[in-house]
């Protein structure tokens, strides 16, 4: 059978797991599906950092050398995907606000008076022309 | 000749106002026989306090102001594409016609009124894109400016291949033929390397109705101790080229 390895390190990113996760319980409370789905993950992290022979044996398998590395570099290319798939999520979102933004100050763009009202109504704003709008904002 | 002046301003406070005066002054004494119709398309890109349109309009005595605010800040880019927007729509036009120059200057007062007034002619002599030149129009350019322009040009020709000596002037005028295919995606600074692409790519088009004549213009840039300190550092060329290369990643087909 597998021996555990209670090294000084397992026990820190084990006490890590458990501390964020009653953390994210405490904070996350509405949530239980996450929850159950983070648990199941944080736990395979546990049982991988306490018996290390099991991550050992699937890498030398597939022909890795370190159990470590059998874990890490799926993560890496996930975490790079992921980065990417993320700024273009948040591009795409910055052009909807954009469009949004413009589409509101369209609306309610208006022509400054001329000089002689001027002074009676300084502050007066012009109606917004919202059918011109409908028309310009289609490309 | 009626000319769209397409400015973006955010938190220009006092400048503002004598960028529109000064405007006010150079577009307004034209005699009766050329006569000169402008209209300020001035976009409020977030400004905090928000422009004063009683500023405004005292300062911008004799010219047509069209104001459109962002609710919030979007950067320049973002704001001249809307002022572009603007200046397209039909109920803006003049009753005399549409507009046959479209000028983009900043609000910062580092552009010269009369060099809009050059720009706009040398649209009505032929040309459909007519950018505005610093080097050639005697500015002091102080000499930190001078390296990033420099390198500015270098990167814009590797990139665009557009052979200009003055890259990332804002002062430029379009034709009536060129300014609906200036559309601009870049929220932030890289709108200029943006625009500049745009014109590469027309200036160069096979078919010869296609093709946009390009001309460049002396003009004078007025460097102060404000408009520099508010104006690019030399670490936004890096969030310049981030920019361009999200555009690149995530812009889709253009």
């Amino acid at each position: 059978m597998m021996q555990a390895e209670v090294t000084p390190a397992a026990v820190a990113l084990v006490g890590l797991l458990a501390a964020l996760f009653l953390h994210d319980l405490v904070s996350l409370q509405r949530n239980r599906r996450l929850l159950l789905v983070q648990l199941a993950v944080f736990a395979g992290g546990a049982w991988l950092i306490v018996y290390p022979e099991v991550a050992r044996r699937l890498a030398h398998f597939v022909g890795i050398g370190r159990g470590v590395d059998f874990v890490l570099y799926p993560l890496v290319i996930w975490l790079v995907r992921e980065s990417l798939l993320s700024r273009r999520r948040r591009h795409e979102e910055q052009e909807r606000v954009t469009e949004l933004v413009r589409a509101f100050a369209t609306s309610g763009a208006h022509e400054l008076d001329g000089e002689a009202s001027a002074a009676a109504h300084s502050s007066k704003r012009a109606p917004a022309h919202s059918a011109a709008v409908a028309a310009s904002c289609t490309e | 000749m009626r000319i769209a002046v397409l400015m973006p301003a955010f938190n220009e406070e006092g400048r503002l106002a004598s960028t529109l005066q000064e405007l006010a002054a150079a577009l307004g004494h034209v005699g009766p026989a050329e006569e000169t119709r402008a209209c300020v398309f001035l976009v409020d890109d977030g400004s905090v306090p928000p422009i004063d349109e009683a500023t405004v309009r005292a300062a911008a005595k004799g010219l047509r102001i069209v104001i459109a605010r962002h609710a919030v800040n979007l950067g320049q880019g973002a704001a001249l594409e809307t002022a572009r927007r603007l200046a397209l729509e039909p109920r803006w036009q003049p009753e005399e016609g549409p507009f046959e120059a479209f000028v983009t200057m900043d609000s910062d007062g580092q552009h010269r009124g009369s060099d809009v007034l050059a720009l706009a002619l040398a649209i009505a002599a032929g040309a459909d894109v007519a950018l505005g030149d610093r080097f050639a129009g005697g500015s002091e350019v102080p000499a930190s400016r001078r390296a990033l322009l420099a390198f500015a040009r270098a990167f814009e020709r590797a990139t665009t291949g557009l052979r200009l000596s003055d890259v990332h002037n804002g002062l430029r005028a379009f034709g009536p033929r060129a300014i609906p295919r200036m559309r601009i995606r870049q929220n932030r600074m890289a709108h200029a390397t943006e625009i500049s692409r745009s014109i590469s790519r027309a200036s160069a088009e096979r078919a010869s109705d296609d093709q946009l004549r390009v001309v460049e213009v002396p003009v004078s840039v007025l460097y102060t101790g404000e408009s520099l300190a508010k104006g690019q550092r030399a670490s936004g060329a890096v969030t310049i080229v981030v920019d361009l290369f999200h555009g690149f990643l995530f812009g889709g087909n253009r």
